[in-house]
């Protein structure tokens, strides 16, 4: 059961602009909006009519709660730390003049959103994606139905790296799994999770790992995080 | 591609479709059936005259399930090293000729959304048997056909019969042109252009498409380059040992199988980058001809498609 060493497991890089693109989709969630804030004003330089063009569909990063609130009572009056301002707010964004601007509060709703605008895109769209791997996964799994090729599709990988995990004996998939043997969601069975990788599935496959001996499983580890 | 790969074909029947593009039908001689492939593949036809051999590349126009014969179509070329010649002055009923198995360079995305389809004259062949699989398929399709005048469309009839609607012809004669920039600007994502005619056309549907955003990975184009005249060189071949004289009007490749001397080759067209060939010395310019090689590629002289490029050289070693 090779756990390492296989091809199939995306490789991401860091956002570009790519210019030779007549329209922009960018889909961010969490801590990928910092990269599309960077792509943005990568494109706003290099070509900035095609703002204008951009339509971004944004999940924003949760703020942390302030630390006030949890301060002691006793202790010395701190004042409130201010969450980390991030360049990467929504309204950060609506000021670069973009054709769309769009806040979900979170991924089947943006992803909804992003099916139906590519239900209408033309040909020259360019899509970018960045966050969570999961989330840049469930957004290639639907680019690819739309016959989005690899020169249409950029994609850098920002924040959990928690898998989805595929269970093949019972088909069904396990979310937010961050550790090398996790239970199927569904059959219950302990899966070893591979790097083998499905773009249709959006999903690595995870195979029973005590089929030859029952309940003897290995360390459990969390590696995905 | 080596000869022993051939098939024997016999003509069994001929039509002048236009007046410049014959019609042929090719049987198997052995009476089995023809090798299965698929729409958009090309054969190579080996014409044997007393003097030399010519290998031209012609599309498979005939529906791709029918493998009883196949079906290509040669204009006549007016500046004709020979090839097209032959075939249309050469060739009659029972005339016996041998042919290479069929290669596909210019298959259609089995993915795509949708299909765009642009032919220049004898360029609407490969198509030809791309409707054959598109017309019972649910993707949609269109296709653009241009020709010089009415009495050029070759294969209309054929081509009504398959599109109905979705074919739209366009005569020169009658001031008409395709409005590439209104065609290449409005297609849903997924789409896929292929173009086959004059490389004026093709060079403007792919310069077009690349302005309105389209990535190289949906634009697809095949044009056979008949290998273009050019002064006469000598060229020595390194591992074979012998020198070989290019003609000015026989190229690179034919001259180097006319010696004896085996190069692997699909297209003969400078499309498919098979019979490229490594440049040992080079004392001169090469002039590359091919649609395969980047131009950067091209700068680094150090590599040359000897099915279309030729040499002005004092002297030129290659790696065969």
């Amino acid at each position: 059961m090779l756990v390492t060493g296989i091809k199939s497991k995306p490789v991401y890089a860091p956002l570009r602009a790519d210019t030779r693109g007549r329209y922009h989709l960018m889909l961010g969630k969490g801590p990928g909006n910092v990269a599309l804030m960077r792509v943005l004003q990568e494109l706003q330089s290099a070509a900035p009519q095609a703002l204008g063009r951009t339509r971004v569909l944004l999940i924003p990063e949760e703020i942390p709660a302030r630390a006030a609130a949890t301060a002691p009572t006793d202790a010395l009056p701190v004042p409130p730390a201010d969450p980390p301002v991030s360049d990467a707010r929504p309204e950060n964004f609506a000021a670069l003049g973009l054709e769309a601007l769009r806040v979900f509060a979170d991924a089947p709703s943006l992803l909804r959103e992003f099916r139906s605008l590519l239900d209408g895109a033309l040909m020259g769209t360019r899509l970018y994606v960045a966050g969570p791997e999961s989330f840049i996964g469930l957004a290639m799994k639907i680019a690819l139905e739309f016959d989005l090729n690899k020169d249409e599709v950029r994609a850098e990988e920002l924040g959990s790296r928690a898998r989805r995990v595929y269970c093949i004996h019972c088909r069904a998939t396990t979310e937010d799994v961050r550790t090398n043997v996790a239970r199927c969601v569904d059959c219950g069975s302990w899966l070893l999770v591979r790097d083998h990788y499905s773009r249709r599935l959006a999903a690595y496959m995870g195979v029973m790992v005590d089929a030859e001996a029952p309940g003897e499983l290995p360390e459990i580890k969390e590696v995905f995080v | 591609m080596s000869e022993a790969q051939t098939l024997e074909v016999e003509v069994t029947a001929i039509e002048q479709v236009t007046p410049l593009i014959k019609h042929f039908k090719l049987r198997p001689v052995s009476g089995d059936a023809m090798p299965a492939f698929s729409g958009g593949s090309h054969i190579v036809v080996v014409m044997r005259t007393p003097t030399r051999v010519y290998r031209n590349p012609y599309s498979l126009l005939s529906p791709p399930h029918r493998l009883d014969s196949y079906e290509i179509g040669v204009r006549r070329m007016e500046e004709s090293r020979g090839g097209s010649h032959f075939m249309h002055d050469r060739v009659g009923v029972g005339t016996r000729l041998e042919i290479a198995h069929p290669v596909n360079l210019f298959a259609l995305d089995k993915i795509a959304r949708k299909h765009v389809l642009i032919a220049g004259g004898i360029g609407i062949t490969p198509f030809m048997a791309h409707l054959e699989d598109l017309h019972e398929g649910r993707v949609p399709y269109e296709l653009h056909y241009s020709v010089r005048g009415r009495e050029h469309a070759a294969f209309l009839p054929r081509i009504l019969e398959r599109t109905g609607e979705r074919v739209r012809m366009y005569y020169d004669s009658e001031g008409q042109s395709i409005d590439f920039d209104g065609l290449l600007s409005n297609q849903p994502l997924g789409t896929h252009v292929y173009v086959c005619g004059p490389a004026g056309m093709i060079d403007k549907v792919a310069a077009t498409a690349r302005e309105w955003g389209w990535p190289d990975s949906h634009i697809h184009w095949e044009q056979f380059s008949a290998p273009p005249v050019g002064d006469a060189f000598d060229v020595f071949l390194a591992r074979s040992k012998v020198t070989v004289h290019v003609p000015p009007d026989q190229s690179l490749l034919e001259s180097i199988e006319a010696q004896g001397v085996e190069v692997p080759y699909l297209c003969r067209g400078g499309v498919c980058g098979f019979c490229q060939t490594r440049v040992l010395e080079l004392d001169g310019e090469l002039i590359h001809n091919d649609h395969f090689l980047s131009d950067a590629e091209k700068a680094k002289r150090n590599t040359i498609m000897p099915c279309v490029s030729r040499a002005r050289c004092k002297s030129l070693v290659l790696d065969l």
